[in-house]
């Protein structure tokens, strides 16, 4: 396969996925849009099934699993917030376990929604306001407006700035990391064997999708606990 | 590789994550925290039940230990009071016995007297008889200075012998 | 052959500055979990954020690169 075609198939192709009558292809649904739903439908089964017939005592081994994956997630989210930013710990943990399924599911045939600009910047846009509400919650609108200002006047062009950079940062890592480890791995597939790209699977595949969104609700989660200082 | 981007499909993906974060806050979150909540709470009751009951046993103890001190104390009183009971007993008898032995004394002092007294009385008796005895041989027989003295002799070792 | 992909192969060229950012901010972790291994969590943490943070970079010149490539 040739490496120009493999990339121009992933970047420049048009992804709609369901086409609307209406709107003049306004309201077009992509494909990352659709495999993204899929993932909801998926892991809205799962919790069903994973958390019916909880109890309190003489739990069974998937619900001990659970809770401890429940615990062992918002420990990790709730250790990067602080204590004030406490409220803001279900929401990270939502996105770190979406980013989580949505990155390893190229693993299981559908391409990664991250992979499409549109979630990433959606995501990006998410974290954004919710840390700028989390500032405007914390101090209140005035309190807010004079933190950009904070600690000299001169750094307020920096801070406005930095309201633009940090989602854009935030967007361009994720799409940036999962569209190289994708690209990647179709080159490896394509030039070595089945069996080879095993490894590399696991390291861009798995290793890197985790890192990634591990990586993303860390600076989220910084920016937040930033913001309620 | 922008191409694709369009406003509708970010609003799109931002109502996913949204319906995706109540799903989770309802179904995954929720149910969990009902779960630890409720175990939390039972906990607690387990705990606060656990402290009554060991409150209860101290309580229980301190009673037991209170009583056992009682128990000794009227053990002590108990023994104590056999104890003079016994020795005002003892004293009784020692002193009764006493009494007994001083009367019996007493007694045989008395009768020892009487004895002594009786044959005193005996002995005079006798003394008088052998004096009428022999104040009669006397005067049945011939009167010497002799005689007399012989008689005297015979009167005093008779008498002596008496004595003896 | 044009020049874009002369301005692609430069954009690149980014990868050299995350990868020695990654590789100092790895030796330094090293030498401070040796000192003190009780604090290896916080050092992680930083770690990865560092790591992060450089390797940001390198994904721009990718992106960069891809776009000088193929968006017209």
């Amino acid at each position: 396969m040739n490496i120009s075609e493999l990339i121009h198939e992933i970047l420049l192709e048009d992804k709609t996925m369901i086409k609307l009558p209406f709107g003049d292809g306004m309201f077009d649904i992509k494909a990352s849009v659709v495999h993204t739903w899929i993932i909801m439908a998926v892991v809205f089964v799962l919790i069903l099934i994973l958390t019916s017939n909880m109890k309190v005592h003489n739990i069974s081994r998937r619900q001990a699993a659970v809770e401890s994956f429940v615990l062992f997630v918002r420990g990790v989210v709730k250790g990067i917030l602080g204590e004030k930013a406490d409220r803001y710990t279900d929401y990270i943990c939502t996105v770190l376990i979406f980013l989580g399924i949505a990155n390893l599911s190229g693993l299981f045939g559908i391409e990664p929604p991250t992979m499409d600009l549109n979630v990433t910047v959606a995501l990006s846009l998410m974290s954004i306001i919710l840390v700028e509400a989390a500032g405007i919650v914390e101090k209140g609108v005035g309190g807010w407006l004079k933190s950009f200002a904070a600690p000299i006047a001169v750094v307020l062009p920096m801070n406005i700035l930095e309201l633009f950079i940090r989602p854009l940062s935030l967007c361009m890592r994720l799409f940036g990391n999962v569209l190289g480890a994708t690209v990647i791995m179709e080159l490896i597939k394509g030039i070595f064997a089945p069996v080879l790209p095993v490894p590399f699977s696991l390291y861009f595949d798995i290793f890197d999708g985790m890192i990634q969104a591990y990586v993303f609700v860390f600076l989220t989660s910084l920016y937040i606990g930033e913001a309620v200082e | 590789m922008f191409n694709n981007v369009t406003i509708m499909n970010i609003v799109y993906t931002i109502i996913n994550l949204l319906i995706l974060y109540f799903l989770f806050r309802k179904f995954l979150f929720g149910r969990v925290d009902k779960i630890l909540n409720k175990r939390m709470e039972e906990v607690d009751e387990a705990t606060k039940a656990a402290e009554l009951a060991a409150n209860e046993a101290k309580e229980t103890q301190r009673q037991y230990e209170q009583k056992i001190l009682l128990a000794d104390e009227e053990k002590e009183q108990i023994l104590a009071d056999i104890k003079k009971q016994g020795y005002d007993e003892y004293e009784r008898i020692v002193s009764d016995a006493k009494k007994k032995g001083e009367q019996i004394l007493v007694e045989a002092k008395h009768n020892a007297e009487v004895e002594n007294a009786k044959a005193k009385e005996i002995y005079a008796a006798e003394l008088t008889d052998m004096v009428i005895d022999a104040a009669s041989k006397i005067a049945a027989g011939r009167h010497s200075a002799d005689d007399d003295k012989e008689l005297y002799d015979k009167f005093i070792s008779e008498a002596g012998a008496k004595d003896e | 052959m044009n020049l874009t992909a002369l301005g692609a192969a430069i954009a690149v060229f980014t990868g050299i500055g995350a990868g020695i950012g990654i590789g100092f901010a790895t030796s330094k972790a090293t030498d401070a979990v040796a000192r003190q291994p009780e604090a290896d969590g916080k050092i992680m943490k930083l770690l990865i954020l560092g790591c992060a943070l450089a390797e940001a970079t390198a994904i721009y010149g990718f992106i960069i690169a891809l776009a000088i490539l193929f968006v017209k």
